[in-house]
């Protein structure tokens, strides 16, 4: 892709060059530019290297080449602490550090990944990790569409169902934590008040002790958080819909549920998969809302990977170990955001 | 045209001047950075023992920075425990006006914040001048690679190690040489219960034959009042763990608790899964909101009468003295767990001397006063645990501490305690924190037996 750019870049000046007068700007050039073009400009056998130095002569006034400043420091600065960071967690998962000392690089093996594989809490994390990813992802979609549909019926007061339902967007996992586990709490939350109220004790729980219902009561509390955001990105997909396609398929005699799911809904694509690796990457990291509500070991039934990690990494001062468990959930990020950046690219809308 | 093409030029070199300029900058800033990072791998990389290295670099560092600052982390920063943070520096301050305190916290109950910290900043080369922590077994990750100073010359003088109990002064040199001093105790193995509740259901707390004969009483409590028979929380692991000890204790003695902690699970097999199921029957005992609470929250049951008992360290009778018309004896009062009446087992928090110290005079002058008799009778009676040195006179303690303090003189072991530190090392700890997470959702007594052997 840079080559191709590249490419671009000196073709383009390539023709610029040649319609300027070019001699005149060739000069202060190779003075600004200093030694190795003086060298090159002095050499015997130039005229027999003319199309290496031509070459030469476009790479150095290429565009890319003067735009290097500009992206060139940003890029290097990126790449040094974050893909630089990441490929020295790498490294330190290959080692076996431990402890308050430093980390051996003199005996790298891939110990610590297999230790993963034999380890029941990293096979319970990586399972509950997969099942808040999907649970979450699809749920709060469908939820977050269903919402937009309803508030794009031209009700009153749009605007304050919008606020409301993005509201709890904006709240910090912590806030949200600490009043679901009121909600949840068995004897005076507002879940189980309500189920009673109704007349339906038979289905109170102690939601967040009971291992079959913590995982679930996590995943509808995230859902409960984000399925706003869904709806605000739905919605602006709705509204790019053109009136005349709900027009038509009236004519055409469609009934509602037909014209959205024949007609609406596939055109949301673009919609859903923004959202959607929002929300993975959101259930990824859902860190906070575990710590706040179980501190760092919420059990095998609602532990994730990346509570698992900053338990094994600063509870237990296994460090390599931790690493390793960062490495998959930095694999489980790229597997997600990968294909929709190679998609986004293909389309060219990147 | 010439002109033209002059302003031209100009401008072109205004740009190539300004292009070349942030190249150079960047250039700059960029051999800077890769610079610092090389220097770091060299010092870490270049020399087996690197850490005394860059120890030179710091005390270095330090002598810069002026030795009177003491930078102090602390994890005091709930009400009572705050009091009693500030009556130690207010003692300190009185005896060394010259030291200047620094003082950060690190907030979350009972360090789980501090350690992420401390670890850190011990990593990068760049501690704190002492911060707090439990002795024993959580100081071997420090002592391990030599990161706390020996102070048994400095700090520990003969009539410091006189005053400290022998269990104490042990715990307080993991690897043999002395490196913590131990500021307060809190006994772990204590029964709280609402006197009034247990009067009302015709029970003697005093009068319980052991763990199991508890058991018997809470099913009695079940049967006849309303009240939840024990307070508890199983939102975090650390209450049934601490629970799980005492039962184990309670049943099997003291010296069959330290062989377990030595890490030799499998000899102690019936012993340790008795223990367990014993627990999983409390458990049917406890408040149905249990995974809900903090533990305070569940100890305002019984201060209500909701609740009879609450196993809990004596940082719980804190509660009852802030309570309203709740007092001591009439009230609330507290046995010794079923089956431990002669252990006091031991939480205890420390300070420690970091090697690479910032500023090592005002370190050791602190750490003097923290083993003193003035620190410890200023800092205990308001933190509610009892003084390490036995010859701290009890006036300001109160009647329920001075109660306390006679139980540790005469009590026959002081043992360390898993769930706070100072009996296994911290990853056996969080090993054993996520077996019991676990067993706190499904009283599985096989899986929990397994855990604890893979911990150790």
């Amino acid at each position: 892709m840079a080559s191709s750019i590249f490419g671009a870049l000196t073709r383009d000046t390539g023709e610029s060059q040649s319609d300027d007068e070019s001699p005149r700007r060739e000069e202060p050039s190779v003075r600004t530019d200093g030694g190795t073009v003086a060298d090159s400009a002095g050499d015997p056998s130039n005229a027999t290297v003319g199309d290496d130095a031509s070459a030469l002569d476009r790479l150095r006034r290429s565009r890319f080449l003067e735009s290097i400043p500009f992206w060139g420091p940003p890029a290097l600065l990126v790449f040094f602490f974050v893909y630089g960071a990441i490929a020295w967690n790498f490294v330190i998962s290959l080692t076996g550090w431990e402890g308050l000392g430093s980390p051996d690089y003199s005996s790298l093996s891939t110990e610590m990944y297999a230790q993963l594989l034999s380890d029941p809490s990293f096979a319970a994390a990586f399972r509950n990790t997969l099942v808040l990813l999907l649970a979450f992802t699809i749920f709060s979609l469908i939820l977050g569409l269903l919402v937009a549909i309803l508030v794009d019926q031209k009700i009153r007061i749009e605007n304050t169902f919008r606020t409301i339902y993005l509201l709890p967007m904006s709240l910090s996992f912590v806030v949200t934590a600490i009043f679901w586990s009121w909600m949840y709490n068995p004897t005076n939350g507002l879940i189980n008040e309500a189920l009673r109220g109704i007349g339906l004790d038979a289905f109170t729980q102690a939601w967040l002790a009971d291992p079959q219902f913590k995982l679930a009561a996590i995943i509808f509390a995230l859902m409960w958080q984000f399925s706003g955001y869904c709806m605000v990105v739905y919605l602006a997909g709705l509204r790019a819909i053109p009136k005349s396609q709900y027009e038509a398929a009236r004519i055409d005699g469609a009934s509602t549920i037909k014209l959205y799911w024949r007609v609406i809904i596939p055109q949301l694509r673009a919609s859903t998969m923004s959202a959607a690796v929002v929300l993975v990457v959101f259930a990824l990291k859902a860190f906070d809302f575990l710590f706040v509500l179980f501190g760092v070991n919420p059990g095998q039934s609602a532990d994730i990977l990346s509570v698992m990690m900053y338990r094994v990494a600063f509870d237990r001062i296994q460090w390599a170990y931790g690493s390793a468990v960062a490495m998959v959930l930095f694999a489980m990020t790229l597997g997600v955001i990968g294909p929709y950046l190679y998609v986004q690219y293909r389309r060219g809308e990147l | 045209m010439t002109r033209d093409s002059q302003t031209d030029e100009a401008d072109r070199l205004t740009r190539r001047h300004y292009v070349a300029g942030a190249g150079t900058l960047a250039t700059v800033g960029i051999a800077g950075c890769s610079g610092g990072g090389d220097g770091g791998d060299g010092s870490d990389g270049s020399d087996g023992d690197g850490s005394d290295g860059s120890d030179g670099s710091d005390g270095s560092d330090g002598s810069d920075g002026g030795s009177s600052e003491l930078e102090i982390i602390h994890w005091w920063t709930a009400g009572g425990e705050q009091d009693a943070y500030q009556a130690l520096l207010d003692g300190f301050r009185e005896e060394h006006p010259d030291v200047e305190i620094v003082d950060n916290p690190a907030p979350g109950g009972a360090g789980s914040a501090i350690d992420t910290v401390v670890q850190n900043r011990v990593i990068d080369g760049n501690p704190p001048s002492t911060f707090q922590i439990w002795p024993g077994q959580a100081l071997t990750p420090y002592t391990d690679e030599g990161l706390l100073e020996d102070i048994g010359d400095s700090v520990w003088d003969e009539e410091m190690r006189n005053a400290y109990l022998g269990d104490v002064v042990d715990l307080s040199r993991p690897a043999g040489n002395l490196v913590a001093v131990p500021i307060n105790i809190h006994r772990l193995n204590n029964l709280f219960y609402n006197v009034s509740v247990l009067d009302d259901a015709g029970v003697d707390p005093t009068d319980i034959d052991g763990p199991e004969g508890l058991l018997g009483v809470f099913e009695t409590l079940d049967a006849e009042t309303d009240v939840t028979p024990m307070a508890h929380q199983t939102q975090s692991p650390w209450s049934s763990l601490q629970l799980w000890e005492s039962i184990f204790i309670g049943e099997q003695g003291v010296d069959a608790y330290q062989t377990l902690i030595g890490g030799d699970v499998a000899s102690l097999e019936d012993e340790v899964r008795s223990a367990l199921s014993l627990l999983a029957d409390y458990l049917e005992y406890i408040p149905e909101d249990a995974g809900s609470i903090s533990w305070d929250q569940g100890n305002n049951d019984v201060i209500s009468g909701d609740a009879a008992f609450l196993h809990q360290g004596d940082w719980a009778a804190g509660q009852y003295r802030s309570a309203e018309d709740f007092e001591f004896e009439s009230d609330w009062d507290m046995v010794p767990f079923p089956g431990t009446s002669e252990v006091y087992q031991s939480v205890i928090d420390s300070f420690v001397f970091p090697t690479g110290n910032p500023s090592p005079e005002a370190t050791e002058k602190f750490l003097n006063y923290a083993g003193s008799v003035d620190a410890q009778e200023r800092f205990n009676p308001i933190k509610g645990s009892i003084p390490p040195r036995t010859d701290v006179p009890m006036d300001e303690f109160g009647d329920f501490l001075s109660r306390q303090f006679e139980d540790f003189q005469n009590s026959n072991t002081q043992p360390p305690a898993i769930a706070h530190g100072t009996a296994v090392a911290p990853a056996i700890q969080s090993s054993l924190d996520e077996v019991f997470a676990n067993f706190n959702g499904n009283q599985d007594v096989d899986a929990a037996y397994e855990g604890i052997v893979n911990s150790f």
